[in-house]
């Protein structure tokens, strides 16, 4: 079913109840998470967590078989289903052999992803979510924004309304304490009524075949305590050796996904245990009758590939979410599936299918916010990318991003003179193609909250010649510089000061000609083979020069030089191991001159004066782990003042081909960015990105507030 | 009562991970999580305790489990009884009163420093609803067993745990599902209250 993704996001953009919910949350998850791990090393509990999940998978078929081993030996029934309608019909089955009408049910994000329950509606049988969250969201049809805050989207009087729909009753939404009072006694009788409790597990211990259930309201509990039969429905991921390796869960799990310590609830069910009915009057206690469901759905497969194996370890706490800048601002029904944010694409992909997965993969910016927070520590927009690849490989490249970039990317001297052209005539030539959505802003007409910056008359390419007249007669080094697109065309005045700064350190720098865009536009959609031709095109031109260094002034191409062309031949006998010693000599602009300066002991504070704020780009704080240097430069700069802006690190929205294709999310991201630069009263605000200087000055401009962006570079030239 | 383990601090507790040094982690993380603490000396104490947080409450229906396993709890739990309070005890009675009463009380094996937390061994179906349906669950534990964190905690309960129910008790029921207003009380407890006795050989 295609979906209309631009129009489903607009729609949540304008839901104003929404973005007030979630920016207050994203303003305060950072710090109430943060002091929920006081006293704790956060990394080892972090590692230990992801070590457990990783010996986990790689044992996968084994646990599984002991898993079910000892459900059976305590008189569990195990039922192992390869898919949702499997799950389905054995639990009709059960269903209709023990006399079922009504079901409870909790913690089952699974049977959400199989949709069971349409399923019992089918057949007549009542069933209720029994989280005060999901019951509601059911009542009203939705589905869950959030996977631990189902409802965060709703507002109290959007809750009462639900409330109202389900008791036929008027509930006053203004009184939270009161709809909580009605959710107890009207869900109290679903589970003394109930038959049959479902619960997901939030682990399965292997050694006794024991499930483990992490709430706060204590509904997994009555679901497990009142009615006759429980069901489990657990998927392969959850498996874990011991009782003890719970534990590696539990300190990480609740602290990240609701900032506590611990729920309030963390029960542990192994095998059937006491219920009591009543019989002819008189009590009864037996053991209940407990099954045990062991989930597929695609995660078997996920856990025989070397790279995706990596989802077992996602405890379902959705961090992930709560820091995703995109998830913030569209919420979590856009990614269209019961996963949402990051690893919801993934997952969606894995269990749902690739297809789902593709329409809305592009919503990770790669800002890889995620990656610091994850308990189970998973590159999240690799495995996104690496999805991404997959989806390419096997569908190709959409026509007209590969041509265009073969033809125009590749080819310097007609990208600029198509640049030029665009800017003369208005952008009107590449208003809407969709050959456009992976170029570098400047091509397309999204004037709507940023100015686009005007495009260099004279590229970087054409003043190099000048420039390396000045390169010193004995160099210390010679360096490479690769300019990247935005440097070339756009920032040529920049790409002259990098120049500038490098031969002031006694460097050589030259400029081979043969360089072409690194190639992160095409990659970045998930041609790896057009990115290979556009690699082995840098890797060839800039070998040519034999160079000491090679260095980027742009952390994204610098990345991509030293670590995506690593990658993309790895298992090439001729390129793989010539691409390791290009790689080995690729260096940032920042971090590179930092080094020179303290070497030469002249990265000392210097006095201050102008008021300047630093804004961190993803690729160099999260990609390159570059933040602390351009910092040192700026502290050793005189006249110059540092005042860090809140959420210094934040994206700020253009991420690449993002900021075109989604401005609408873009640019509140960049109106954040730009009140948090004008808070710091600074009169500049540094970066040391290219992408980010284009989108931030944009803003910047628009908005008129006189303040200006710097490259760094800018800002050392200036006081040579 | 049906246990997870008939004695936890034989059989389960090992050695060096159980002391009392952790009382005040516990305490404080307990409170934080909106558990309410009464630390005595003794039973003696432990039994004036309890009624006054009863009197608050005037419950008409009390389950109670526990008694079994510890006789001075069961001589505690005769003489909650009046005029204007039933006490249940036995399991079927218990069934039959778990959705109407006012007060559950029940027992706990040790404490978490880290956390607050409580480790319950609810085996028993009457363990079970005795501290999850009625509003106030009031639970007795030895302030002398308590553990470092988390990760001891599941040691421990790995050690015994081959077949049953049992986990952590962190403060009453909550939610925050609308306008992630906490809220407690929302299908569990409203309130857990704590009575933690430092000698329980001592004064009957």
């Amino acid at each position: 079913m295609a979906r209309d993704l631009k129009k489903e996001i607009k729609a949540k953009l304008n839901d104003d109840i929404m973005q007030d919910a979630l920016s207050r949350f994203a303003d305060q998850y950072p710090g109430s998470r943060l002091k929920s791990y006081a006293g704790q090393d956060i990394e080892e509990l972090r590692e230990n967590l992801r070590l457990m999940k990783l010996d986990a998978v790689d044992h996968i078929e084994e646990l599984a078989d002991k898993f079910e081993e000892n459900v059976k030996a305590r008189g569990g029934e195990v039922f192992r289903a390869k898919d949702g309608d499997e799950v389905k019909k054995f639990l009709i089955k059960i269903c209709k052999e023990n006399g079922v009408k009504r079901v409870v049910k909790s913690k089952s994000m699974a049977s959400e992803e199989i949709h069971l329950n349409e399923c019992f509606t089918e057949h007549d049988i009542r069933v209720k979510e029994t989280d005060l969250g999901e019951w509601m969201i059911a009542i009203a049809g939705h589905k869950p924004s959030h996977m631990v805050m189902p409802a965060i989207h709703l507002n109290r009087y959007q809750c009462a309304e639900m409330f109202e729909k389900e008791l036929q009753e008027e509930v006053p939404g203004e009184d939270i304490p009161y709809m909580i009072q009605k959710a107890r006694q009207t869900l109290r009788q679903e589970f003394l009524q109930a038959d049959m409790g479902i619960t997901g597990a939030n682990f399965g211990i292997a050694e006794n075949g024991a499930i483990g259930l992490v709430t706060n309201e204590g509904n997994a509990r009555l679901v497990t305590t009142l009615p006759r039969i429980h069901v489990v429905l657990i998927g392969y991921e959850k498996l874990i050796p011991k009782t003890e390796d719970a534990a590696k869960i539990l300190r990480l799990l609740p602290r990240n996904g609701t900032c506590q310590k611990m729920t309030s609830y963390m029960t542990m069910i192994d095998g059937p245990t006491p219920v009591m009915t009543k019989k002819d009057g008189k009590w009864v206690e037996e053991d209940r009758k407990q099954y045990v469901i062991l989930l597929d759905n695609g995660r078997l497969e996920a856990a025989h590939d070397p790279v995706m194996k990596q989802v077992y370890q996602c405890v379902r706490c959705a961090s992930c979410l709560n820091v995703c800048p995109i998830w913030t601002l569209v919420g979590g029904h856009v990614y269209g599936h019961i996963y949402s944010g990051g690893i919801g694409a993934i997952l969606t992909g894995l269990l749902n299918g690739i297809d789902n997965f593709s329409q809305f993969s592009d919503l990770c910016i790669g800002c890889r916010t995620c990656t610091t927070v994850c308990p189970g520590k998973i590159p999240i927009p690799d495995l996104i990318d690496e999805l991404r690849n997959r989806y390419v490989k096997e569908h190709g490249t959409p026509t007209m991003d590969k041509s265009f970039f073969d033809k125009v990317l590749n080819d310097r001297g007609l990208f600029h003179k198509l640049l030029l052209k665009a800017g003369s005539v208005g952008q009107a030539p590449f208003k809407s193609g969709k050959y456009i959505r992976h170029l570098p802003l400047f091509f397309a007409g999204m004037t709507k909250g940023r100015s686009l910056p005007t495009i260099a008359d004279n590229p970087l390419r054409d003043r190099m010649a000048r420039l390396e007249k000045q390169n010193p007669s004995n160099p210390k080094k010679k360096i490479a510089f690769f300019s990247g697109c935005n440097t070339d065309f756009v920032f040529a005045d920049t790409g002259e000061n990098v120049v500038k700064v490098l031969q002031n350190l006694g460097m050589e720098v030259v400029y081979p000609m043969g360089q072409s865009c690194c190639g992160k536009p095409i990659i970045g959609v998930g041609d790896r083979e057009t990115g290979k031709k556009a690699a082995m095109r840098n890797i060839e031109a800039l070998e040519s020069v034999n160079p000491d260094v090679i260095l980027s002034a742009c952390p994204t191409c610098a990345e991509t030089l030293a670590e995506t062309y690593q990658s993309l031949f790895k298992d090439d006998p001729v390129w793989g191991p010539r691409a390791k010693a290009f790689c080995a000599k690729v260096r940032e602009f920042s971090s590179f001159v930092a080094e020179e300066y303290k070497a030469m002991g002249k990265l000392i504070p210097a006095s201050g004066g102008e008021k300047v704020t630093y804004h961190d780009s993803c690729h160099m704080k999260r990609g390159l782990g570059v933040f602390e240097e351009p910092r040192a430069l700026l502290d050793a700069t005189p006249g110059v003042q540092l005042v860090e802006m809140k959420n210094c690190d934040k994206c700020c929205g253009m991420a690449g081909s993002f900021g075109m294709k989604y401005a609408e999310v873009s640019i509140p991201l960049l109106e954040e960015k730009v009140e948090n630069i004008k808070a710091t009263g600074a009169t500049t605000c540094v970066v040391a990105c290219p992408s980010c200087m284009m989108q931030i000055g944009g803003g910047l401009d628009k908005q008129d507030t006189g303040i200006k962006v710097k490259h760094i570079a800018d800002v050392l030239a200036e006081r040579l | 009562m049906k246990k997870v383990c008939v004695n936890w601090p034989k059989e389960a507790f090992i050695d060096g991970l159980v002391n009392a040094k952790y009382w005040q982690d516990f305490a404080d993380n307990a409170k934080a999580a909106a558990a309410e603490i009464y630390k005595v000396k003794d039973y003696a104490a432990a039994e004036e305790a309890l009624k006054k947080v009863l009197k608050e409450f005037s419950p008409k229906e009390i389950i109670a489990v526990g008694g079994e396993e510890n006789p001075v709890l069961a001589g505690i739990y005769s003489r909650l009884s009046t005029a204007q309070t039933s006490v249940y005890t036995d399991k079927f009675d218990i069934a039959e009163h778990a959705a109407s009463a006012d007060v559950g009380i029940s027992t706990a094996e040790f404490g978490v420093g880290e956390t607050g937390s409580l480790c319950v061994d609810n085996y028993s179906y009457e363990a079970r609803v005795t501290s999850m349906l009625p509003f106030v669950n009031i639970v007795f534990v030895n302030a002398n067993y308590m553990v470092e964190n988390v990760t001891t905690a599941c040691q421990i309960i790995g050690k015994v745990f081959k077949k049953g129910y049992c986990g952590f008790v962190t403060g009453p029921s909550r939610t925050a599902d609308i306008e992630r207003v906490l809220s407690l009380g929302v299908h569990g407890p409203n309130k857990l209250i704590i009575i933690a006795v430092e000698n329980e050989g001592g004064t009957e």
